[in-house]
């Protein structure tokens, strides 16, 4: 009876074991995601009340790179980044960098969510030529690339990429050390010489998302 | 005995409000022990007995009455003794405000802390200002006056070994003081309900000696950063 017992024991070690790794990194990224879901939407979509922006379809190693700068504090730890101090926090709630990977994986397999337009007074026309800069890092069709470490552009709020320019241009984010692609983008966003020319180019960037 | 608790004094006022606390507890705790002392007793005493019937008490007779009315005015004065010690250490806590050596602006949003130290002018809302995302620098032995404010929900300075619990309120600036008295690195969090991430907006609050904090305030003072148009 006593080598029964044992079998029947290690069968439902076995058993409990396989349940449990039986769960897919898809599945464990998607549960990661709960945590996030509460600001960005469940489908990623972003949330302009919250200044939350729209996340879904983005590449995972872009995703994962930010992810890491705001655990490390190299973003979101600036005094004005109102929005990215609400982000630092939630980031380290990722305990290992396996999770960061996970939830990445997950974020970028969900459907791209094109947000509406809430920006006036931009021209895309003007913002066209402005784009000229940005086309060496993010593609002519702002699709993004990785050599570069540069993300698409595509689908994304309109005012979170107006923020996210004057926050680089005022030094909010790009400025760390430990920054090392901000710092790259930060000298490019300073070249938009006022607030028009970063809606124009913001402008632009939104007719390429047909 | 909170030594015995490891439960360390970090400011002028932590010994008050801990004695306070004590003297709760142990006023409490005596009635507590004396109550349940007695139902037990009455339930042993007049348990129920062969040869024996029950009695209907109606608890009017004096002999009866008293044993309601004597701990009922004893419990009063326990009471009145706590609100003295309690407004006592409120007033001392909440509503007198020495002078400050040094005043700080304290800053609290979803899901971070945002501090303000004077610079090397030692005024606060100068051009040397010091800001710091969750991380709290002062310095021991000295007074501090702290402007509170929320820029969204409620929250609460919470800094336990100060034993300082203050609400920050959106739309209002909260004065209030305390003054460090030992040196260490301790724990700031939020203690009031403000969203998801409530249970991770913490801080590290950093109590120096006088001449680390002088180092830390010259090492840290900002240099003039060039203005950029837009927003």
């Amino acid at each position: 009876m006593k080598w029964r017992n044992r079998v029947l024991g290690a069968s439902l070690l076995l058993a409990a074991v396989g349940c449990v790794s039986g769960e897919t990194q898809h599945e464990r990224g998607e549960a990661l995601y709960g945590y996030c879901e509460q600001c960005h939407g469940d489908a990623g979509q972003g949330n302009a009340d919250f200044r939350t922006p729209a996340i879904a379809g983005l590449q995972d190693w872009y995703i994962e790179a930010q992810l890491q700068k705001f655990r490390i504090g190299a973003r979101g730890d600036h005094p004005d980044d109102l929005d990215g101090l609400r982000m630092r926090p939630m980031s380290r709630t990722l305990a290992t960098d396996g999770e960061v990977a996970l939830v990445s994986a997950y974020v970028a397999s969900l459907d791209p969510v094109d947000p509406p337009d809430t920006m006036v007074g931009g021209d895309p026309v003007a913002g066209r030529v402005l784009f000229n800069t940005c086309i060496e890092c993010h593609g002519e069709r702002a699709e993004g690339r990785r050599d570069k470490s540069a993300p698409s552009l595509l689908n994304q709020s309109d005012w979170y990429l107006v923020a996210q320019l004057h926050k680089f241009r005022s030094g909010i984010r790009g400025a760390d050390t430990l920054d090392t692609t901000g710092i790259q983008m930060r000298p490019n966003a300073l070249a938009l010489e006022n607030d028009q020319a970063v809606r124009d180019v913001v402008a632009y960037i939104e007719t390429l998302d047909n | 005995m909170f030594e015995l608790l490891d439960l360390k004094q970090g400011s002028s006022y932590a010994g008050d409000i801990d004695q306070l606390i004590l003297m709760i507890t142990i006023i409490t705790g005596v009635w507590f022990l004396l109550t349940a002392g007695m139902f037990f007793w009455l339930l042993f005493r007049f348990r129920a007995k062969k040869d024996e019937s029950g009695q209907y008490v109606t608890g009017d007779e004096p002999q009866l009455k008293r044993w309601v009315t004597w701990p009922h005015m004893l419990i009063l004065l326990c009471d009145i003794a706590v609100i003295v010690m309690a407004v006592n250490v409120w007033y001392t806590v909440k509503q007198d405000l020495p002078e400050a050596d040094a005043t700080i602006r304290i800053i609290a949003q979803q899901w971070a802390w945002t501090f303000v130290h004077p610079g090397p002018d030692g005024e606060l809302d100068t051009p040397d200002d010091i800001r710091t995302v969750d991380r709290l620098y002062l310095q021991e032995g000295i007074t501090y006056h702290y402007k509170l404010s929320s820029v969204d929900v409620l929250h609460d300075f919470s800094v336990p070994i100060f034993r300082l619990k203050q609400d920050a309120v959106p739309g209002r600036e909260i004065t209030g003081w305390f003054k460090p008295t030992v040196q260490g690195e301790y724990g700031i969090q939020c203690a009031e309900m403000c969203g998801i991430g409530h249970g991770i907006m913490g801080a590290r609050l950093i109590l120096q000696s006088a001449s680390d904090h002088e180092f830390w305030i010259q090492s840290n003072s900002p240099t003039p950063v060039a203005q950029v148009t837009g927003q």
